[in-house]
């Protein structure tokens, strides 16, 4: 009798900790897919600035035809790619390429002494920002999980539901840093 | 602590003040039924529990009606507003915080709302101009960081709650002791009713502030922690800090209820005055205390300030 009732609370106490893994694991999933959203978010916003920004900038230096086809190339890695992976890889295009764009234009004074284009730069910094921003959050969040799935015991539930490791989202230039980890 | 469990703590403390809450009230109308009159203390009931019910909702609302915060638009403040959808957005928030603006120089912040979907940001018009975008950061950073961990909710409450029974225990004190229906009552019950009147009239504000001290010590450096965690930028947040302290300018409309709230206790002349009771009554942790812990965790020293006065300890 005593036996089976020992048997029975480690039986419910197994389970309930397995229920609470289990829903751990897949909060952490739900939040790096959030984040990786808002990454995403962020890229996109800034690809739809390039269009403007390149008509702004022909009116003053029509000539720089091979900068604002690799925009457009940029901008087309953007919208279509796929995972974090491609996201990372866009995205550094995308900097590299309006690195270069905002270098050609300390060359035109009247373009950068246009209202508008001062107003794209204006956005454009505030979304680069954003994107610094949005990766720092999806960064912790994939530590927090990746973390998560290794430590035993729940490395046991990971590996049988099937939950994987996910990517940081780190630029080829990363001169960043990486998530601060705060224990309190 | 991790993030879920700073929100589940926060989920059992909210109940518990509900619950504080509901026996100070339950004292406070035993105090009235007894000193003074039955239909009376039922009308109080009633108006507290109505009372109570107004606050869940639109606690966020009355502290920003009594602290003088309005609503700014992007339009207006278009560099601390992207500094605080920047900060939102790194600590994960779904939307971001409403942005409010108290009219007066002396620096200080605050955050209040139901839960994040309902929370705002208020900072005084003397910190937006004081600070430089990394403190500005940092300082966000800290309110977002109450707002994700759902101390707003409970803070709000309690400050909401805790301004009522102020109010009603001064009211209750000065019925019991300048008389007010005991007289025309049999003189056995209205003696009684007189100690246990004074009784409640003591024990409510002192219990309402017992609650309050509770609350925000040990979370003021939680959110410190969160708020580095948020920004990467222990140094930022640190100088803000430090320029908070050698300020020394006066918040104008602030109550001992909302003290709390902000960033750094509003209440000046409570400030140096540490006495033996280790500050047992101060709502902040000392700022030095905050900004050491800081320097640790960035590994990094700031300046001495300028005229320190010793801090006892």
């Amino acid at each position: 009798m005593i036996f089976l009732i020992v048997v029975i609370v480690v039986v419910v106490l197994v389970l309930g900790w397995l229920m609470y893994t289990y829903n751990r694991l897949v909060r952490l999933r739900n939040e790096t897919d959030q984040g990786f959203s808002g990454i995403d978010i962020q890229l996109k916003r800034r690809a739809d600035l390039i269009p403007n920004l390149v008509e702004s900038v022909r009116a003053y230096a029509a000539h720089e035809s091979g900068l604002f086809e690799e925009l457009a190339q940029a901008r087309a890695s953007t919208l279509s790619a796929q995972g974090v992976a491609g996201a990372a890889d866009a995205a550094g295009k995308t900097g590299a390429a309006l690195g270069r764009l905002f270098a050609v234009a300390e060359n035109y004074p009247q373009l950068r002494a246009s209202e508008n284009f001062k107003r794209l730069q204006d956005e454009l910094t505030d979304t680069e920002d954003k994107i610094a921003a949005a990766r720092r959050y999806y960064n912790t969040v994939v530590q927090a999980y990746n973390t998560g799935q290794q430590t035993f015991p729940a490395s046991a539930v990971a590996g049988t539901f099937g939950f994987s490791p996910r990517e940081f989202f780190r630029l080829e230039d990363d001169g960043d840093r990486a998530p601060v980890a705060v224990s309190v | 602590m991790t993030l879920q469990q700073q929100i589940r703590a926060n989920r059992v403390r909210t109940t518990f003040v509900l619950f504080g809450f509901a026996i100070l009230v339950g004292i406070f109308v035993a105090a009235v039924y007894f000193a003074y009159q039955p239909g009376v203390a039922g009308f109080i009931g009633i108006i507290a529990i109505v009372y109570g019910i107004v606050s869940w909702f639109a606690a966020g609302a009355m502290i920003a009606a009594a602290s003088g915060a309005h609503p700014v638009t992007k339009e207006q403040q278009p560099e601390l507003y992207r500094a605080l959808e920047n900060v939102g957005i790194a600590a994960g928030l779904a939307k971001t915080p409403d942005l409010y603006m108290i009219d007066d120089p002396s620096p200080n912040a605050f955050a209040a709302g139901r839960d994040p979907e309902h929370a705002y940001v208020a900072v005084t018009t003397g910190l937006a101009k004081m600070m430089d975008k990394r403190e500005l950061e940092g300082v966000l950073a800290h309110e977002v960081s109450h707002i994700r961990n759902r101390d707003v909710r409970l803070m709000s409450l309690a400050a909401v709650l805790v301004g009522v029974i102020a109010l009603a225990s001064d009211l209750l004190m000065r019925i019991t002791i300048f008389g007010g229906g005991n007289d025309e009552r049999e003189g056995g019950l209205g003696a009684v009713g007189v100690i246990v009147g004074l009784v409640a009239a003591v024990l409510a504000p002192v219990g309402a502030t017992l609650l309050q001290m509770s609350l925000s010590r040990r979370r003021e450096y939680l959110a410190d922690a969160s708020a580095v965690e948020i920004t990467g930028d222990a140094e930022g947040l640190a100088m803000a800090l430090a320029a908070l302290r050698d300020d020394t300018q006066p918040l104008h409309t602030v109550t001992r209820a909302t003290a709390h709230l902000y960033i750094e206790s509003p209440l000046r002349d409570h400030k140096g005055l540490r006495s033996s009771l280790g500050g047992m009554f101060d709502t902040h942790p000392p700022l030095e205390d905050r900004i050491a812990v800081l320097e640790k965790l960035g590994g990094f020293t700031l300046p001495a300030p300028a005229s320190q006065p010793a801090t006892a300890q």
